[in-house]
């Protein structure tokens, strides 16, 4: 999904919703972190250690972070394919496929196995292909108004 | 015949054979976004009404920095990595909220569109002597068109504004709810959920007839 307008864009200046700290001054941002994407050794790079904590969790993943699958939310229920070998998988692999006896989302995955959100996804669409776990993908983006209705009816049933 | 030969192996409930179809069909999940400022109460909010203490995931969120200081400098694009608290509360067996805390940071456009793909709505969680730290998450969700409530939670006593001073200081449109609920109380947060929840409904009414 995308914005469907940027306030920056000087052609469509933002009308409504233009809030004072967008309009504020302040000291600059800084731009420290390299403008995103790929983490693997690149030349001038700092050497392991000085962002290690952004860097490391992507060695699980060979270093890649860009290809992860959108079909995949945090929400996005996952299952272990019953019967697939886990002989040749990573310990972190093992790991998710174990925890995914019974369907889980990605997002409980990541923090019991205290892996990055960003890193369990690439994995999960790894092991995805490899026939290790059955993703479970829903079809519309945005939910019907019956599923509404019934967490509407759900919730009040909360007391 | 009272011989049992394999005392270990008598089956007790639902038998799982080895290789079989899948025993449980998942069930479908949707989610509601509690967001705001540092400290205004998204974990409490969350813990409130979840099944399970609230869990952490660590996600990259790539910031878009509004340039405040040089309006003729690019807009830079950095991520960053943020700690996000959820929790889940189970409808039936085949449906299952999430609810997803985001921090908000000030100064910074968050931008995450994997969070808002497919939510249902979002609670903007606003505590009165600090009512700017909401308002990178106002601006998100309008431009997002995700159905948004803004919440002022009173866990402090009382709320410092009336509710028509918070819609003013905000600017929100005139559809969008601004209530009073108690972060702490799982019955307030339910009712503030189930606004929110009204609002989804709206979108989807309209989404359908479109």
């Amino acid at each position: 999904m995308r914005f469907p307008a940027d306030p920056d864009d000087p052609d469509h200046p933002a009308t409504t919703g233009v809030r004072p700290f967008l309009r504020a001054t302040g000291p600059g941002v800084p731009h420290d972190p390299p403008p995103a994407q790929l983490p693997g050794p690149a030349p001038g790079e700092p050497p392991p250690g000085e962002h290690a904590t952004a860097l490391r969790p992507f060695v699980i993943t060979s270093g890649r972070v860009a290809a992860a699958d959108p079909d995949i939310g945090l929400e996005t229920q996952v299952s272990a394919h019953p019967g697939a070998a886990s002989a040749r998988l990573s310990p972190e692999q093992r790991a998710i496929v174990h925890l995914c006896g019974e369907p889980l989302s990605v997002a409980e995955i990541s923090a019991r196995l205290r892996l990055h959100f960003g890193v369990t996804r690439i994995l999960v669409g790894d092991l995805r292909a490899a026939g290790h776990l059955d993703v479970h993908v829903l079809e519309n983006d945005f939910p019907d108004p019956e599923t509404i209705m019934r967490v509407i009816r759900g919730l009040r049933s909360i007391s | 015949m009272d011989f049992d030969p394999f005392p270990d192996r008598r089956v007790v409930g639902t038998a799982r054979v080895p290789g079989a179809p899948q025993r449980t069909a998942p069930p479908v999940p949707v989610k509601i976004i509690v967001a705001g400022g540092f400290g205004v109460g998204k974990t409490t909010t969350v813990g409130a009404i979840s099944e399970i203490s609230p869990l952490t995931t660590e996600a990259e969120m790539t910031m878009e920095s509004v340039g405040v200081d040089d309006p003729g400098q690019a807009t830079a694009k950095t991520t960053t990595t943020i700690a996000m608290d959820f929790g889940c509360v189970t409808i039936d067996q085949t449906l299952k909220l999430y609810l997803f805390g985001t921090p908000g940071q000030s100064r910074f456009a968050f931008m995450w569109d994997d969070l808002v793909r497919g939510a249902l709505g979002a609670l903007v969680v606003v505590d009165t002597s600090r009512i700017d730290d909401c308002y990178p998450a106002v601006d998100y969700f309008e431009r997002a068109g995700l159905p948004f409530v803004v919440g002022v939670n009173t866990f402090n006593g009382q709320a410092g504004y009336n509710l028509d001073e918070v819609r003013w200081a905000l600017a929100v449109r005139e559809d969008v709810p601004v209530l009073q609920f108690d972060a702490r109380f799982r019955g307030s947060v339910r009712d503030a959920l189930l606004v929110v929840l009204d609002q989804a409904l709206d979108k989807a009414m309209r989404m359908r007839s479109s």
